[in-house]
C-alpha cells in the first residue's frame, strides 16, 4: 500500500539540449547525409593539403641551414621566401637544391606535377632498376593521355589535369563558401530589417528584392564582370555574392514578419530594447533554422555558376586553375576527353554532396518532422 | 481579388521601369564601348579623325548624358521602336525576332515534355513508394538533378557526337542546321533540324524532370496521409481513382504556380547551353551583345526577359487564386 502522506519524487524534468543539438541529431541518423559531409570534408582535407598532394615546390626544405615550406607559395604568391630567388632557383627546385646546397633535403608533394605550367624533361629524376638517377620526361607525356606521370591527362600544352584539379578544389570549395557567406550575409540583413521594420522601408526593400530577382542573373553577372579591369578571383566571388542572395532575403523576411509577433519580442520591446538588438539578439538565431536549407543549396549553386562561367572562358582568371577551365580547354579539342570527363565527374560529385547535405539539414530543421524521442 | 491584381500590376510596372533604369546604367558605364569592336575603327591605317569620331558617336547616340539617351529609349519603346542594333544594323525589333524562334524550339519542347514525363513519373513513384524500383528510380532522379546541365551537354557531345561518330548512332556536335540545309528536301530538313535539336532539349529538359517529379511527389505524399484519403480508401475506391481522381488535384495549388514560375526560362535559361551547342538562339544573342556592348540589343533583350519573369509571377498567382477555391468562394 502505498503511503500518502509521503511526497512523490519530485521529476526532474530534463533540460532541453537545444535546437541545434537536436537538429544535429536528426542530421545523423540519415546515413547518406553523413556520407556527403564525410565527402565535402574530404574535399575541404584535398583543397587544404592541395601544394602537399601535389606540386612542384617541396612541402618542407632545408636549404644552407634553414627550414623553409615552400609549398605554401601556392596559397599565395607572396610567400614564396626571397632566397629562392636570390639563389635563382626559377621555380626549380629539385635540381637547384642539389646543386646549390648538397646537405639540403627536401619532403616532396606525392605527385610531382604542376598546376600552372607543364613540368618539363629533366626536373624530375627516378632511380631505374639499375640504380641509376635517370632524368623523368616533361609533360605531354604519352601525348597528353591519362598515364603513370599525368593520372589524369594534360591540358593546354602541357599542365597537367590532376594537379590543376587539386588545386581547383581550393578554387571552387572557396568560391563556394565565401560567395554565398556573402549572399547570406547580405540576404539575412535585408529581410532582417524589411520584415522587422515593415512599413515603407519593407516596401522598398521589397522592391530593391524583387529587381534583383527578375534581372536574369547570369546578365547581371557578366555585366559586372565587365566593370572589373583586373580580374581577380575575390572579386568574382563577391559578384557570385551579389547576384543570389535574394532568395535568402525573401525566406528570412517572411521568418521576421512571423517572429515579430511573439511574445518574447513583446517582452523585450517591454523593457526597452532598441530595434537592433531585437532583431539580432532574439529574433535572429530563431529565424535562422529555414535559412540553412537555401545556404547549403547555394553553395552548390555557387560551385555549378563558377564552373560554367569558366566553362564560357568568364569565371577564374588565369593562372588560377578552376575545374571550368579545364573544361573550356576541353571543348577546344573533343578528342581530349579527359578534360571533359575527369572535371565533369568531380563537380557531379560536390554538387551532389552537397544536395544531399542540404536535404539532410532540410528534414533535421523542420519542425513538423520533430521526433517525441529526442 | 480584382483589387489586389491590379495593384499588382501597377507595382509590376513600376519594378519593370526600375529594372530597365538599373540595366540601362549598368550597361552604359560598363567600360569598353561599341566603338571598340566597330570593324571601321578598328582598321589602323585609317584612324577617324576627330569630327568622324563625333560623327560615330552621334550615330550611335553615345554623346548624350545617360539620363537623356535613357529617356529618349523609353520615348522610343512607347511607340513600340527598340532602336537600331549597333553590331547588325537592323532594328533591334528583328533582331531578337530572328532569334526567338531558335529558342522557342529548345525551349517550348522541353518544357512540355518535362511537364507531361513528371505528372505520371511523380504519381508512379507516389503509388510504388518505398518498393525497390521506385527507390532505384528515385536515387537516379536525384543523381541526374544534381548533374548540371553543360555537363550533361559535355558529356553527350562527348558521346554522340565523337565516340559514336561514322555510326548510326551519331549526332551532330553543335548548330542548328547542316552546311547542306539549304538544298535539302523538306523531309531531310525536318530530319536534320531532329537531329540537331535532340541533344539540346534532353539537357534542357532531365533538370526539370528531375525536380518536377520529386516536387509532385513530395506533395503527393503529403496529400496522401490526409483523412479524406482514408476515408476514399475505407470506401473502397480503387486506388487509380483515389490518386487521379482525389489526391492529384489537391497537389495542383504549388504545382500550377511552378508552371507560371518556368515561363521567363522559355527565353532565358539558354546562355550556357547555347554557347556550348553554337545554337543561334536568343542566349547566345545575349552574350554576344554584351561582348560587343550593343546597348539596344541588350536592353532590349532585358525587357522581354523581365517582362516575361513579371508576368510569370502574375500568371502564377492568377493562376494560384484560380486554382485554390478557398479564394474564388470568398
Amino acid at each position: 500500500m502505498t503511503d500518502n502522506n509521503q511526497q512523490p519524487a519530485a521529476t526532474k524534468e530534463k533540460r532541453s539540449p537545444g535546437f541545434w543539438v537536436l537538429a544535429w541529431r536528426r542530421f545523423r541518423r540519415r546515413k547518406l547525409s553523413m556520407l556527403a559531409l564525410a565527402v565535402v570534408m574530404c574535399l575541404s582535407a584535398i583543397a587544404v593539403f592541395s601544394p602537399m598532394i601535389a606540386g612542384t615546390k617541396p612541402v618542407v626544405c632545408k636549404y644552407k641551414g634553414n627550414i623553409y615550406f615552400p609549398c605554401l607559395a601556392y596559397f599565395n604568391a607572396d610567400w614564396e621566401n626571397p632566397i629562392f630567388h636570390k639563389d635563382r632557383f626559377r621555380k626549380r627546385y629539385p635540381e637547384n637544391l642539389r646543386k646549390k646546397d648538397p646537405e639540403s633535403w627536401a619532403i616532396w608533394p606525392i605527385v610531382f606535377q604542376d598546376p600552372f605550367r607543364p613540368v618539363r624533361d629533366g626536373e624530375w629524376q627516378d632511380q631505374d632498376a639499375a640504380g641509376q638517377w635517370v632524368d623523368r620526361p616533361g609533360n605531354p607525356y604519352h601525348g597528353g593521355l591519362p598515364s603513370e606521370l599525368n593520372l589524369f591527362g594534360t591540358y593546354k600544352r602541357g599542365v597537367d589535369v590532376f594537379a590543376s584539379m587539386v588545386h581547383g578544389t581550393r578554387i571552387a570549395l572557396l568560391v563556394g563558401f565565401v560567395s554565398t557567406g556573402i549572399a547570406a550575409f547580405i540576404g539575412i540583413t535585408l529581410g532582417a530589417i524589411a520584415g522587422y521594420m515593415g512599413g515603407a522601408i519593407d516596401m522598398v526593400i521589397s522592391r530593391i528584392i524583387e529587381l534583383v530577382m527578375c534581372i536574369p542573373g547570369i546578365v547581371l553577372i557578366l555585366a559586372l564582370i565587365a566593370f572589373i579591369d583586373k580580374a581577380n578571383i575575390w572579386i568574382m566571388m563577391a559578384i557570385l555574392g551579389l547576384t543570389s542572395w535574394t532568395g535568402m532575403a525573401r525566406l528570412t523576411r517572411a521568418e521576421f514578419l512571423k517572429l515579430k509577433q511573439s511574445e518574447f519580442v513583446a517582452a523585450a520591446q517591454s523593457i526597452g530594447a532598441g530595434p537592433l538588438r531585437i532583431m539580432f539578439r532574439h529574433i535572429l538565431p530563431n529565424a535562422l533554422a529555414p535559412v540553412m536549407v537555401p545556404i547549403v543549396f547555394g553553395i552548390a549553386a555557387a560551385i555549378k555558376v563558377e564552373a560554367g562561367l569558366s566553362l564560357l572562358g568568364f569565371g577564374a582568371p588565369p593562372p588560377n586553375p578552376s575545374w571550368g577551365t579545364v573544361l573550356n580547354a576541353g571543348t577546344s579539342n573533343y578528342t581530349e576527353w579527359w578534360q571533359i570527363v575527369f572535371p565533369g565527374i568531380a563537380i557531379f560529385i560536390t554538387i551532389l554532396a552537397y544536395n544531399l547535405i542540404g536535404e539532410g539539414v532540410q528534414e533535421a530543421t523542420d519542425p513538423r518532422l520533430a521526433d517525441p524521442k529526442d | 481579388m480584382a483589387g489586389y491584381l491590379i495593384r499588382r500590376i501597377l507595382l509590376g510596372w513600376l519594378t519593370l521601369l526600375l529594372i530597365t533604369m538599373v540595366v540601362f546604367a549598368l550597361v552604359r558605364f560598363m567600360p569598353g564601348s561599341p566603338l571598340d569592336t566597330d570593324p571601321a575603327m578598328m582598321n589602323p591605317d585609317k584612324m577617324p579623325s576627330a569630327e568622324d569620331l563625333e560623327r560615330i558617336k552621334k550615330a550611335y547616340g553615345l554623346d548624350k548624358p545617360v539620363h537623356e539617351a535613357y529617356w529618349d529609349w523609353l520615348k522610343g519603346l512607347a511607340i513600340g521602336d527598340l532602336g537600331i542594333s549597333f553590331n547588325e544594323k537592323k532594328p533591334v525589333a528583328d533582331v531578337i525576332g530572328s532569334r526567338v524562334w531558335a529558342t522557342l524550339l529548345l525551349t517550348v519542347p522541353s518544357l512540355v515534355i518535362a511537364y507531361l514525363l513528371a505528372i505520371p513519373i511523380g504519381l508512379w513513384s507516389t503509388v510504388r513508394s518505398g518498393k525497390l524500383d521506385e527507390r532505384i528510380a528515385g536515387v537516379s532522379l536525384y543523381m541526374l538533378y544534381a548533374i548540371p546541365s553543360f555537363i550533361a551537354a559535355l558529356f553527350l557531345q562527348l558521346l554522340f557526337a565523337v565516340k559514336l561518330s561514322d555510326t548510326a548512332w551519331e549526332l551532330p556536335l553543335m548548330g542548328m542546321h547542316h552546311s547542306d540545309y539549304a538544298e535539302m528536301g523538306l523531309i531531310d530538313q525536318t530530319w536534320d533540324l531532329l537531329q540537331h535539336m535532340l541533344l539540346p532539349v534532353i539537357c534542357f529538359t532531365y533538370v526539370s524532370l528531375a525536380y518536377y517529379s520529386r516536387f509532385i511527389k513530395a506533395n503527393m505524399e503529403e496529400v496522401i496521409r490526409q483523412d479524406y484519403i482514408r476515408t476514399a480508401r475505407a470506401k473502397g475506391l480503387g486506388q487509380m481513382r483515389i490518386i487521379l481522381h482525389h489526391a492529384f488535384r489537391n497537389t495542383l495549388i504549388p504545382f500550377v504556380t511552378l508552371l507560371g514560375l518556368s515561363l521567363p526560362s522559355l527565353l532565358g535559361g539558354a546562355i550556357i547551353l547555347e554557347q556550348v551547342f553554337n545554337w543561334p538562339g536568343m542566349g547566345q544573342l545575349y552574350f554576344r551583345s554584351i561582348g560587343t556592348r550593343d546597348y539596344p540589343v541588350i536592353m532590349g533583350l532585358t525587357l522581354s526577359l523581365s517582362v516575361l519573369t513579371l508576368l510569370g509571377q502574375l500568371f502564377a498567382d492568377i493562376l494560384y487564386a484560380f486554382v485554390d477555391p478557398r479564394i474564388t468562394y470568398k
